[in-house]
């Protein structure tokens, strides 16, 4: 037989039964049944009703030798007329005997004791049969009474079976529609039995060190469970790696130190509501707040390490998670990591409400270590596709083109982060002096007016401005603008003036200062001298840097000279940086000249030279120094 | 001769490097299903997959009769014109059975377009020559490229091509220092996930030259 090599092996069933599996693992059996109780539990399942029935229907074996008896016995010749009487009596005779054994074994504790059987709780059903299959008519009716009501219990727990098992469906589909969701956004990847992701930034071109598993488990609390005032409940959970959790920016602060002041000096300030985010918040903000953390403190530990190695006039400090820099003399530029895992008792802190937080520089932050990213992803293809990859297009052809060493070595040259920041930071405060500078000088300076055109097209490391110097009400004369242009830098301004002259400052604001200064003094001798062209009055002479007069504190005072048509009047007009604009008449004419002399001279050599008086501007009436000269020319201009 | 002045070459340092390969092929007919799914798993998934169009020209030295013939390929980009690419490969490394991918050592040199004139001033001969139109894509150091080979019916003409095949050539190579075992298990996984599209495998080409033969 196919099957003779086949071993069964048969083991007896576990002897007693379980009664309780304790938490711990042990098993609790019910006891083994004793001899009556075995007796008992087998008396029980012998449905005693129906032998009655069958007794009905069938005649007992007793019955049935009586029957034989009774045939035989008709086959006797000798047959008595009280025979069959006899029989019934003898039959009534031996049951009555029976019961009365009956009685007596039930009776006399002798030979036997009823006990009475304990219905098994475990089998209602036999129990009702039992009570069903009583004659008594008011049992019947208990009996369907009975059965209708488990049968309305047996379908209600019927009912909260399947809407369970329902929800535990529902729950199950829900968990892969938001798995679903999740793949779409994070990497994941099944290892074993558990689902992990990665939130880290490697595929994106990071090369950070620290990882960013995470995992993703079911959530198992029903929604029933949760906590009140929650109103989201997600299927999935992310378990988040403990270094990431909280969240955490990159705090950028230019400020400015006194000398005095120790450069290892910063505070950290957080936002009140930084560092908190609840706990049950959904899957997708979790996951995008660790990796910010992740993002930071990559940012944060390459500049450190950039800090460390970057060799510069005034070493950059880096303190625990800070980095300190100078960027300018007294002016620091502070990069911190903050990162709150809002665990600790944050409010033990005190705060000031007010953070002096550079959103700007942490954004180009943010910006550049992208960059940095994209660069080492986004590698030049390489053409001819044998070509070694990794190199561009410009190294490729260094070899074949013959570049110099000094090209090859520009080539290699690249900006730290850290430079790039600093030089961004510069820019910036740079820009901000400038504008502060112009804006108290526009204040302070009411005559000519200076207004600054700031241009909407600019860079992080650039900016331009027009600044154009007019007079009121004058401004309309393209003649009398005097405008120069900044280019703002990182460290330095070029200023282009009117004469397209090229002047460099430095970052000090008092050169900026100085030059605007010195171009409104120059502004009112090239006023007087455009208004004197329009009135009709001669230049006669015109001094840039006029050596004559108060020493000014810088530059030089510059001075014109004008002549009135008829030439018998002379307008001086010197304007200094410091001592500020002054105007001459000359008062010699004809009339005042010593009468011997006007013999001898020819009325034209009078107007080399003569006594000059100086006009009090502030009696003059006109709004600016342009109305005041104008009212001026027109007034001398006239016939005496 | 040839051989001694390349191993000094390579003694000397300057290129100590070793390029690991595997090839297969695919039919025109499943090009673009490999194309996207190699855009899904190489880097820069979000641009568009590089393509390249160039000219193979493979010149051979030849000396005594004794002697295996010097081999060198020259690449000249059409696309970027201004790119040319002399490569030579040495003998593939068959002793060790259990590496994953076909490892030989080769030389790269980015060269000028006078190097068909030096190549033939200094004896070498053009054996063939054929344009490969494809794309180009890299998973870190990776490089796959998916090419169509044509051949000229013009000697020295690519613009009169036909097409040699009715499929494409699939390379998957990385070329490293010598002595970086890691990166033949990574390709062998990397070409285990195109596997039911295209099955790369380490080429004998001797045997496939003795076939031929």
């Amino acid at each position: 037989m196919a099957l003779a090599g086949v071993t069964v092996s048969i083991e007896a069933v576990h002897e007693n039964q379980i009664q309780e599996v304790t938490l711990d693992g042990q098993e609790i059996c019910v006891p083994p049944l004793s001899m009556s109780e075995c007796l008992a539990k087998s008396a029980q399942k012998i449905d005693f009703a129906e032998e009655d029935g069958e007794e009905k229907g069938k005649t007992t074996s007793e019955e049935e030798t009586e029957a034989q008896e009774k045939e035989s016995s008709a086959f006797q010749p000798s047959l008595w007329p009280w025979d069959s009487v006899r029989n019934k009596l003898k039959a009534a005779y031996t049951e009555t005997g029976v019961l009365l054994d009956v009685l007596n074994i039930a009776k006399e504790k002798k030979y036997m004791v009823l006990a009475h059987v304990q219905q098994d709780t475990n089998e209602p059903k036999s129990a009702l049969q039992i009570l069903a299959k009583k004659k008594a008519f008011g049992l019947q009716s208990i009996s369907s009474g009975l059965s209708t009501a488990a049968s309305v219990l047996m379908g209600g727990a019927d009912r909260l079976k399947k809407s369970q098992q329902e929800i535990g469906n529902r729950q199950q589909t829900e968990f892969h529609f938001e798995l679903h969701n999740l793949r779409q956004n994070w990497r994941l990847k099944k290892v074993g039995n558990s689902i992990i992701g990665d939130l880290s930034y490697r595929s994106a071109g990071s090369r950070f060190w620290q990882g960013g598993t995470f995992e993703v488990t079911k959530n198992t609390m029903l929604p029933s469970e949760q906590v009140e005032g929650t109103n989201t409940h997600s299927a999935l959970e992310v378990v988040i790696p403990s270094e990431l959790e909280g969240s955490s920016y990159v705090q950028v602060e230019v400020k400015h130190v006194s000398e005095s002041t120790g450069l290892m000096h910063a505070t950290l300030k957080l936002p009140n509501s930084f560092g908190k985010y609840p706990a049950d918040a959904h899957w997708q903000t979790k996951l995008e707040v660790a990796q910010n953390v992740l993002f930071c403190k990559e940012l944060f530990s390459q500049l450190a390490r950039e800090a460390t190695q970057l060799k510069s006039s005034v070493p950059h400090v880096v303190v625990g998670n800070q980095i300190f820099t100078n960027i300018f003399p007294s002016v620091q530029l502070s990069i911190i990591l903050c990162h709150a895992t809002g665990k600790g008792d944050e409010k033990s802190q005190p705060r000031p409400p007010k953070v002096e937080h550079n959103h700007v520089l942490e954004h180009s932050l943010h910006q550049l270590l992208r960059e940095v990213h994209h660069k080492t992803l986004h590698l030049d293809p390489p053409h001819p596709v044998t070509a070694t990859f990794g190199m561009t297009k410009r190294r490729r052809l260094a070899g074949p083109s013959g570049m110099s060493r000094a090209d090859l070595k520009e080539m290699s040259e690249s900006e730290t982060l850290l430079e790039q920041i600093i030089k961004q930071a510069r820019h910036e405060v740079l820009r901000v002096r400038t504008m502060t500078t112009i804006d108290r000088l526009a204040s302070t300076i009411p005559d000519p007016q200076i207004m600054a055109h700031w241009s909407c097209l600019n860079s992080s490391l650039q900016s331009n401005v027009k600044i154009i110097i007019t007079s009121n009400g004058y401004d309309g004369l393209r003649l009398t603008w005097q405008s120069l242009d900044l280019e703002i830098g990182t460290d330095s301004i070029k200023v282009v003036t009117k004469d397209r002259r090229i002047l460099m400052l430095s970052f000090l604001e008092k050169e900026l200062e100085d030059l605007i200064r010195w171009q409104v003094s120059q502004h009112h001798i090239s006023l007087s001298q455009n208004l004197a062209r329009l009135m009709g009055w001669q230049i006669l002479s015109y001094n840039g840097c006029s050596g004559v007069g108060e020493m000014e504190d810088f530059a030089t005072a510059s001075s014109i000279q004008l002549v009135a048509p008829n030439n018998d009047r002379m307008l001086s007009i010197r304007s200094g940086i410091t001592s500020g604009l002054h105007v001459y008449l000359k008062i010699d004419s004809k009339d005042s000249l010593d009468p011997s002399l006007t013999a001898l001279v020819d009325p034209k050599w009078l107007n080399l030279s003569g006594t000059f008086k100086e006009i009090d501007m502030e009696q003059i009436d006109g709004r600016n120094f342009a109305a005041k000269l104008e009212f001026i020319m027109a007034m001398v201009k006239q016939k005496r | 001769m040839y051989m001694d002045q390349l191993n000094q070459a390579v003694k000397g340092g300057i290129a100590p490097f070793h390029e690991y390969l595997l090839q297969g092929s695919i039919v025109d007919s499943s090009k673009d299903v490999l194309v996207h799914r190699l855009r899904g798993l190489c880097d820069n998934a979000d641009s568009n997959p590089e393509a390249f169009h160039d000219h193979e020209m493979i010149f051979s030295l030849k000396g005594s009769p004794q002697q295996q013939p010097m081999t060198v390929y020259l690449r000249h980009s059409l696309i970027q014109t201004d790119c040319w690419h002399l490569r030579y490969v040495g003998s593939t490394e068959f002793g060790d059975k259990t590496r994953q991918t076909l490892v030989r050592s080769c030389v790269d040199i980015g060269v000028s377009d006078s190097i068909v004139k030096f190549l033939n001033e200094i004896g070498f001969k053009l054996e063939y020559e054929f344009v490969a139109k494809g794309y180009f894509f890299h998973k870190g150091r990776m490089k796959v490229t998916v090419s169509k080979l044509f051949k000229m019916n013009i000697q020295g003409d690519v613009n009169n091509i036909d097409p040699l095949t009715l499929s494409c050539l699939v390379e998957l190579s990385v070329v490293v220092p010598t002595g970086q075992e890691q990166v033949g298990e990574d390709m062998k996984n990397f070409a285990e996930q195109l596997k039911p599209l295209v099955q790369l495998e380490k080429v004998d080409h001797r045997r496939q030259q003795q076939a031929a033969t």
